[in-house]
């Protein structure tokens, strides 16, 4: 009888949470990413503050961790228990709006409202001339190296581009004692994106202006071939393939890694752990013809078209998006701001970390918007990984083309 | 009457929470897999089966099939030929014993994906703890870089499958060991066998059944297990670690095709099933003869 009071006891439990899951009125939920240990405690304080400003109206966060964010939304959205609001990859975005999934917000902006916003981080959010997002954080990359690792290399200035770059990281090679001159990231999340930034600088874009993929162009192979050599040559550290950005930011912050290229947030992680750290944030390295190139990236948050609450919703966006709630969150997460007003607080404007990467956003490219995306950024990473690895850049990169165009022509 | 229901009447209950946990999913999987199905789950148009011959055209799921199979059974085995000894030596009275139970069953206490996350520091090749032992202990000169590439990174994921899956075969056979009599022993030893005549003609023989029913369910279990791989090596380098389960994964939710990873599922559902049906057969075949 046992199994029988079991079967009672789920399905007891299964309609609780059916019920758990139907939105009360006036109730407010949104399904926030972790980007560090600070998210959920601002969250916290921004439910504090709205509901005290906005009686009647409750909010419920639900802070997921990053790596598991579009899982959830997929599952939530298949079964019909999604919250009102989320925040999401813009890249993802695209999904979004073509399967009906995402409201347009344009019937609650107003100019006023849209007037907020820098240009460049709102840009990505719209779609077919309507705006599905509000871009809630923003990033770009730019190069951050050891200055006492370059002073002892005798190195006064950062590399303006990749042949500099490769000298220096051979001076800091020299220096031995476990340095390496150059981090190159070879696993899991943005393995593809550490390619692109040399990529960029010969000339070569993501997507060829005809839609096909860039992979197959003579640019992507000299970026490859860069990688390489630095690689065989021992100037990056070693097993490239075992370190994704965290590993190779880690040695970093140990001071075992001359340069690396990623996001402002490395700057706050410094402070926390590695305060005594003496470095500099630079622009990314240029080509041979002084081309180069920056990764943007903006989250947005969005509303979903099943909503039951839209006004309340769009009042926590109002609210989210005032100068003061967005200083507090792009501070503390290490993020750029996309608030014009808040763009002009005393904090950026003497920081001079993020004036390096705030200098860079002309040359900034955002994931480009097609469906089939996140694909195309897997068989370029596996396509990398193997060339990391040994393999034969031209062949690897010919195969990449062809499956990335494959996906493309869809 | 009352005797020819009661039977089906009492197992009512457990078949009804069986369908709602099994047979559900799997019609679920059924119904994804046959039709065309965008990333949300949303059902369209039937598509002839498109899902499978995908599959069966792709060379990483070839190759991660390839992949599972050997890993299944380097672990499983592994985990057997490591467990039978254990067991033996855990089942003989000896000071500490209680203590040695416990260190043999710990590994089991700790999650899989914890497990897997201290691994994956301990191999770390910069500053991982595995590289500083063997450097200090003067066996290698430099590091080295584990986690890499796959010929480096599948032993060592296989060793550690291996290590989490002792505790729970060395279970089961303390509970084989226990059962066979003392006085089996006792007048062996008094005809003067030896110990290896002594396993191979006492212990063995009656340790099969558990034997059966150990391969059996960690067949199950590690064909299945995500966290280790996962956490390790996501699959990578280039897919040269994937097996069924971390490409399902990176099918559905990375590239977001439902459909192509539910047939996957499915085709894992039918080789464990298949495997199932066989082995038992077999298993029972030999026990009756």
């Amino acid at each position: 009888m046992s199994l029988a009071k079991w079967t009672v006891g789920l399905m007891a439990g299964m309609s609780m949470l059916a019920f758990a899951a139907q939105a009360n009125a006036g109730e407010v939920r949104v399904t926030v990413a972790e980007y560090s240990a600070k998210t959920g405690p601002y969250f916290d304080s921004v439910k504090k503050e709205f509901e005290a400003a906005n009686p009647g109206i409750t909010v419920k966060f639900e802070v997921v961790p990053w790596d598991v964010l579009l899982q959830k939304l997929t599952t939530d959205i298949t079964a019909g228990t999604n919250a009102d609001l989320s925040i999401i990859g813009t890249r993802w975005l695209i999904d979004f709006v073509q399967q009906g999934v995402a409201e347009p917000l344009d019937s609650y902006i107003t100019p006023d409202f849209k007037g907020r916003f820098i240009d460049t981080f709102l840009s990505p959010s719209i779609m077919e001339g309507k705006t599905y997002g509000l871009p809630i954080a923003a990033s770009a990359r730019a190069m951050y190296y050891n200055k006492e690792l370059f002073e002892k290399a005798g190195i006064a200035n950062p590399p303006a581009n990749w042949t500099e770059l490769q000298e220096d990281a051979r001076k800091i090679k020299a220096l031995g004692s476990g340095t390496f001159g150059f981090g190159l990231q070879g696993k899991e999340i943005e393995t593809d994106v550490y390619y692109y930034y040399a990529m960029w600088s010969y000339g070569t874009e993501i997507l060829n202006k005809d839609g096909t993929s860039g992979l197959g162009t003579p640019g992507a192979l000299e970026a490859a071939k860069l990688y390489k050599s630095m690689i065989d040559e021992g100037l990056t550290e070693p097993g490239v393939t075992s370190n994704n950005r965290e590993d190779v930011q880690n040695l970093f912050k140990q001071g075992k890694v001359g340069m690396m290229i990623t996001a402002p947030f490395l700057s706050n992680q410094i402070k926390d752990e590695a305060p005594n750290l003496k470095y500099g944030v630079a622009a990314i390295p240029a080509g041979p013809t002084g081309a180069r190139g920056t990764y943007g990236v903006t989250d947005s948050i969005i509303m979903f078209k099943n909503s039951k609450n839209k006004d309340e919703a769009w009042k926590l966006l109002d609210f989210l998006f005032t100068k003061e709630q967005r200083a507090k969150f792009t501070q503390g997460e290490g993020f750029l701001p996309v608030n014009k007003e808040e763009a002009k607080m005393d904090y950026y404007v003497n920081n001079a970390d993020l004036a390096a990467f705030t200098a860079l956003l002309p040359d900034a490219r955002f994931a480009p918007i097609i469906p089939g995306w996140e694909e195309v950024a897997q068989i370029t990473s596996d396509a990398m990984q193997k060339i990391y690895l040994g393999g034969d850049p031209e062949a690897g990169l010919k195969d990449a083309a062809a499956k990335a165009n494959a996906v493309l022509k869809k | 009457m009352q005797n020819r229901f009661l039977p089906y009447l009492l197992t009512l209950p457990s078949l009804l929470l069986a369908a709602v946990v099994i047979f559900w999913p799997v019609w679920d999987l059924i119904q994804i897999s046959t039709h065309d199905v965008n990333r949300f789950g949303q059902l369209r148009e039937l598509n002839d089966f498109a899902n499978f011959s995908a599959l069966a055209a792709d060379p990483d799921f070839i190759a991660a099939l390839w992949r599972t199979g050997q890993w299944t059974v380097l672990v499983v085995g592994g985990a057997l030929l490591l467990s039978i000894p254990v067991a033996m030596i855990l089942n003989t009275d000896f000071y500490g014993r209680g203590i040695a139970r416990v260190i043999i069953m710990l590994p089991w206490a700790v999650s899989l994906t914890m497990t897997a996350v201290v691994w994956r520091w301990a191999l770390s090749g910069e500053s991982g703890m595995l590289n500083s032992a063997l450097i200090g202990l003067g066996l290698i000169d430099h590091n080295i870089q584990w986690l890499a590439s796959a010929e480096t990174a599948f032993p060592m994921q296989v060793l550690i499958g291996i290590l989490v899956t002792v505790p729970f075969t060395t279970t089961i056979f303390l509970g084989g060991l226990s059962s066979i009599p003392d006085d089996l022993y006792e007048a062996a030893a008094l005809e003067g066998a030896t110990p290896l005549q002594q396993f191979r003609e006492i212990t063995f023989p009656l340790l099969k059944p558990f034997i059966n029913i150990a391969i059996v369910l960690n067949t199950i279990y590690v064909f299945n297990s995500f966290p280790i791989i996962w956490v390790m090596t996501q699959g990578g380098p280039a897919n040269s670690t994937d097996i069924l389960v971390t490409h399902l994964y990176k099918l559905a939710f990375r590239i977001g095709k439902l459909g192509e990873a539910s047939a996957v599922s499915l085709v894992m559902f039918a080789i464990l099933l298949v495997f199932t049906m066989i082995y038992v057969r077999l298993a029972m075949r030999e026990q009756r003869a």
